[in-house]
C-alpha cells in the first residue's frame, strides 16, 4: 500500500497534486468574499457558513474537472441557488412560527457581528473610520433588492466582469448591468456623502 | 476582464475599499470553520477522482432494466391490433386469449354460447371468396 495515501486519494499522483492545490487556491481565493456575499443575503453567519460550505462541496464533487476559469461563476451560481433555497426554507418557516401561540422572541434584530468584530487594522483612526463606512455600506446593501445587491457584491467585491456576473446570476448581461446600476445608484444615494 | 479595469466611479472605487476591508474583519472562528469547510471539499474531489473507472459499472444493471423495459413497450406497442384487423381464430393464439377470458368472468359466459366451427367456416368462406375476386 502506498505511504501517502489520505482517504481515497492517492497523493502521489502528480496530476491528482495539482488539480487539488489549484482547487484550494480557488477556494482559499473566494471563500471569504463568498461568505460576506451569503452573509450579507440570509443575514445570518450560521446560514452563510453552511451555504458557502455546501457550495464548496458542490463545485468539488461536481465541477472540479471543468477548466478553472468556469470555476468562480459555477460556484458563485451554486452559492446563489443555495442562498435561493435557505430564503424559501426561512420564509416557510417564518410562515409556520407565526401561527404557534408561543414563540421566543426573534433574534433578526441583533447588531451585526461583523460590524462588530475586532479589527486588525493598525490605525485607530482610519480603523473607525473604516468600521463606520463597512457599517454604513452593510447597512445600505441589506435595504437592496436581493438581484441589485447579488450583481453589486459579485461585480465589485468578487471583481467579475459583467458576462461572469451574469453566469453566476443566470441572467442576462443586460439584466446584469441594469441591476448593478440601480445598485450603485441607490446606494450612492444613500451613502453620497460617505464615498464621492 | 475585471469590472476595475472598465471606467469606474468614485463611488465604486471606494465601496470596493471599504468591502475588501471588511473581509479583514472577519473572525477567527469563522476563518476556521471556512478553512474545515474547505478541506471537507478538496477531499470530497479528491475522493471522486480517485473513483475507478470500474465503479461506474455499478450503474449498469439499473440502465440495463431501464433498456430491458423500453424493448419491452416497444415490441408490445407493434404486437396491438390494428382496428381493421380481424379476430384471431387459430390455435396458436389461443393461450393469450385464455387468459382474457378466465380474467374476464363476463366473457366466459358468453364462451358458453360459443359457435366456433360456424365463425370458422365463415372465416374460410370470406377468404375463399376474395381469392376467387383477386
Amino acid at each position: 500500500m502506498p505511504a501517502a495515501l489520505h482517504g481515497d486519494v492517492d497523493l502521489t499522483d502528480p496530476e491528482a497534486k495539482i488539480q487539488s492545490r489549484a482547487l484550494n487556491q480557488f477556494l482559499a481565493g473566494v471563500e471569504l468574499k463568498a461568505f460576506k456575499i451569503a452573509q450579507a443575503a440570509l443575514r445570518n453567519e450560521d446560514d452563510a457558513l453552511d451555504a458557502v460550505q455546501d457550495a464548496m462541496l458542490q463545485l468539488a464533487r461536481a465541477y472540479a474537472d471543468r477548466p478553472e476559469p468556469e470555476w468562480k461563476p459555477l460556484f458563485y451560481r451554486i452559492l446563489e441557488n443555495r442562498i435561493r433555497d435557505m430564503q424559501r426554507r426561512r420564509t416557510v418557516r417564518g410562515r409556520v412560527i407565526a401561527w404557534l401561540p408561543f414563540r421566543g422572541e426573534d433574534d433578526e434584530d441583533d447588531p451585526d457581528p461583523i460590524s462588530q468584530a475586532p479589527s486588525p487594522e493598525p490605525q485607530p483612526v482610519r480603523r473607525l473610520e473604516l468600521d463606520e463606512a463597512v457599517g454604513a455600506l452593510e447597512k445600505a446593501l441589506g435595504g437592496l433588492p436581493r438581484r441589485q445587491q447579488q450583481a453589486f457584491l459579485l461585480r465589485t467585491l468578487e471583481g467579475l466582469d459583467v458576462a461572469e456576473t451574469a453566469a453566476a446570476m443566470g441572467c442576462s448581461e443586460g439584466s446584469v448591468k441594469t441591476h448593478y446600476f440601480r445598485a450603485v445608484q441607490s446606494l450612492r444615494a444613500q451613502l453620497g456623502d460617505l464615498y464621492v | 476582464m475585471s469590472p476595475m479595469k472598465e471606467t469606474v466611479t468614485e463611488f465604486e472605487r471606494n465601496a470596493r475599499v471599504v468591502l475588501t476591508a471588511s473581509l479583514t474583519r472577519i473572525d477567527a472562528r469563522t476563518r476556521s470553520r471556512l478553512n474545515r469547510a474547505r478541506q471537507t471539499a478538496l477531499e470530497a474531489a479528491a475522493a471522486r477522482r480517485a473513483r475507478p473507472w470500474w465503479r461506474g459499472l455499478a450503474l449498469m444493471p439499473a440502465a440495463g432494466a431501464v433498456a430491458a423495459a423500453l424493448l419491452v413497450s416497444v415490441l408490445l406497442w407493434h404486437r396491438q391490433p390494428s382496428a381493421v384487423e380481424l379476430p384471431l381464430l387459430e390455435g396458436h393464439n389461443a393461450s393469450v386469449e385464455d387468459v382474457d377470458l378466465l380474467a374476464d368472468g363476463e366473457a366466459l359466459d358468453l364462451m358458453e354460447g360459443w359457435d366456433g366451427p360456424f365463425y370458422e367456416w365463415a372465416a374460410a368462406q370470406t377468404d375463399a371468396n376474395a381469392e376467387s375476386d383477386g
